[in-house]
């Protein structure tokens, strides 16, 4: 038998191994470790008080914080009764969509886009191809830049507490951003263009796929969860009582599945789940490229992030102008503390995330559970490499590497995330 | 030659690593001063034999984050901590209660044991010698950038040392404190700009205790608007869990 390792695969965030087994030539299993060292969050909240644990969750990761900041808010305020204002829910979906400009471009054109272009990094790109660099550094900073106006910083936001924000950016900010991300429009098309013309296999995985859907909106900030194959739709606040997590022994990240059945988060299932809901110019992209939603190929997860980048830049910019016109306060809302639970579910740019907690009357924490969608992704991703790395098996061993780490990628695992 | 610069990831959430990604405008002009031979977050290879200065972000919480300190500390001439979890074992430090081991099974359920080589998390100073500090939780990617000019050129270390409540005053906000919420301006590490009460919220300590605080002087303060020793080390906790091993 031989052992094929990658170990600490590069351009993910986190520390992940990749181990197959051949048996004369034939792939006899494959796991993904994770060696990223278990960190707690869940046990870490408790005791600390219900106004810091956002602060505290952000801290999970520092690629999606905003994710992990809003979703722990919105699972307070469901413990607490609170209901936040509409000026408060517009800032809060620019802040995630700032979220998701910085995590798809930096996953697309530093993570992914090596892959294809037969480098170790981006980095050379800019001797080579400066306007493809200068363009990836343009929708990751503009991405930021939201981030920082609403949240006041591109990693763990300031402003946003519970019920509300503790600041705003002026009317003039606001304009000029908007101004900013029509602008960008174009170039997320071009991004999209990009990954459309990297060759990707015909694969199809095995597992369901979930995400949020709201019957009104793109379902980033909320919504009931939907499952592509088992058709049916249940409160995100529920998600107890449908995925089940289970502890694996090489890996600190816990498996997940949902009826019996390992299942995808992302893009790729948000678009299947939500294609209908997407602004003009991303469905138009859709079409063009020649995705036919539902789609089941994992592979297409990045081009899926790449149309997402399309409809977040056309759909921030008519927040903006809604935020314009609605007036109205993001203030806090007054609340009073009292013993309580809840839960709540966004969709981070890897896929929905859930966070529950426990108050007892003096708003201190009881209980933490937080689902993040790595983890969720784990079980199945594996499944994936297992029914793809028999069909590359034959490949020089640098291109059978090269085949896994893509699919790898495919998923955009965050694995800091994973051993939350 | 440009000196050859690694970035090496303990336990963290990255984010640190990230702000250096976020440096869109300035990142290809600092790339250009060095060598830059291995970042896993950002490109393929490995760890080589041989560099010159080794950028740490994260806290040390396994023997194998410990054996790479201390190889990095053989290897490298210049050690920089980047970020809280480093420089003062920042968030995953309030994990390293006396209760550590329990967490486990908290976590993971019942009977599943401490992972072998697992220990409480502890900044990066609790294994080897750090010649210099970027704080912050995040950092801020300008500081990293000054330090690691100054790292390069041979400058000794710069750290801000004053606690940020006088630069806060220059600021004209208005005070936490005196309003009667837990803010830590009054001990907490400067260098900020008070970014985060300039944002309407109170200061919880990301940046560390600062050594030219007066601890005691800051209690006597605190008690008077009403925070117990007690409910002013649970504060302290949220950033600084760690604070006996740095201060």
């Amino acid at each position: 038998m031989t052992t094929l390792t990658v170990e600490h695969i590069a351009r993910i965030e986190g520390h992940g191994t990749i181990t197959v087994e051949m048996e004369s030539g034939v792939v006899s299993d494959v796991r993904m470790d994770i060696v990223e060292a278990a960190r707690f969050f869940e046990s870490m909240v408790v005791g600390r008080r219900f106004d810091e644990v956002s602060l505290i969750t952000s801290r999970i990761c520092g690629i999606c914080s905003p994710n992990h900041a809003l979703t722990s808010l919105k699972a307070v305020e469901a413990a607490l009764g609170i209901e936040v204002s509409e000026r408060t829910v517009l800032l809060r979906k620019l802040l995630l969509y700032g979220s998701y400009l910085q995590n798809h471009a930096t996953h697309l054109y530093i993570f992914a886009a090596p892959d294809f272009v037969g480098l170790p990094s981006v980095f050379p790109l800019a001797q080579t191809h400066p306007d493809v660099v200068e363009r990836a550094l343009r929708v990751k900073k503009t991405g930021n830049d939201l981030t920082t106006l609403i949240g006041g910083r591109p990693v763990h936001p300031i402003t946003a507490v519970v019920g509300g924000f503790s600041a705003e950016p002026s009317v003039a900010e606001l304009r000029a951003m908007a101004v900013r991300l029509e602008a960008l429009v174009a170039d997320t098309i071009a991004t999209a263009e990009l990954f459309h013309s990297f060759e990707v296999p015909q694969f199809e995985t095995s597992g369901e796929m979930l995400a949020l859907v709201d019957g009104s909106d793109y379902a980033i900030y909320g919504g009931e969860v939907a499952a592509l194959d088992g058709g049916w739709r249940r409160p995100a606040s529920e998600y107890r009582s449908f995925i089940s997590e289970r502890v694996v022994g090489h890996s600190n990240a816990k498996h997940s599945t949902v009826d019996g059945r390992t299942f995808m988060v992302g893009s790729l299932p948000r678009i299947n789940l939500s294609a209908g809901q997407l602004m003009p110019r991303a469905a138009e992209m859709l079409a063009k490229l020649g995705i036919e939603a539902p789609s089941r190929n994992s592979f297409l997860n990045n081009v899926c992030q790449a149309v997402e980048l399309v409809d977040a830049a056309e759909r921030c910019a008519m927040y903006i102008e809604q935020l314009l016109g609605i007036g109205g306060s993001s203030k806090p809302e007054s609340f009073s503390v009292h013993a309580s639970s809840g839960a709540a579910a966004s969709e981070a740019p890897r896929g929905t995330l859930y966070h529950a907690y426990g108050i007892d009357d003096d708003g201190i924490i009881v209980s933490g559970d937080i689902i993040t969608p790595t983890a969720q992704n784990l079980g199945n991703l594996e499944a994936d490499m297992r029914l793809f790395a028999p069909t590359i098996a034959d490949l020089p061993k640098d291109e059978f590497i090269l085949g896994m780490e893509k699919l790898v990628r495919a998923y955009d695992p965050c694995l800091s995330c994973s051993v939350h | 030659m440009a000196p050859r610069v690694v970035i090496i990831g303990l336990a963290s959430d990255f984010g640190c690593q990230v702000q250096v990604t976020n440096m869109e405008d300035h990142l290809l002009d600092v790339l250009g001063l060095m060598d830059l031979a291995y970042w896993q977050l950002a490109s393929s290879g490995h760890l080589p034999d041989e560099y010159d200065v080794a950028v740490i972000e994260g806290a040390v919480t396994t023997a194998e984050h410990v054996e790479t300190l201390r190889r990095a500390r053989q290897t490298a001439a210049v050690v920089i901590a980047l970020g809280s979890c480093a420089v003062t074992g920042g968030i995953p430090a309030l994990a390293g209660t006396a209760d550590f081991d329990s967490r486990y099974g908290v976590v993971y359920g019942d009977g599943v044991q401490v992972a072998p080589g697992r220990q409480s998390p502890m900044p990066i100073s609790s294994v080897i010698s750090v010649d210099y500090h970027v704080p912050g939780c995040p950092i801020d990617p300008s500081e990293f950038v000054g330090v690691l000019s100054r790292a390069l050129m041979g400058l000794k270390d710069n750290m801000p040392q004053d606690p940020m409540c006088a630069i806060c005053k220059t600021k004209e906000n208005v005070c936490f404190l005196d309003r009667g919420y837990a803010c830590l301006g009054l001990v907490t590490r400067t260098g900020c700009g008070a970014k985060c009460v300039s944002l309407g919220r109170p200061c919880s300590g990301c940046r560390g205790i600062s050594p030219e605080a007066n601890i005691a002087a800051a209690r006597t303060v605190y008690a008077d608007k009403g925070f117990s020793p007690l409910e002013l080390d649970r504060l302290f906790d949220l950033y600084n869990a760690a604070r006996e091993a740095v201060l």
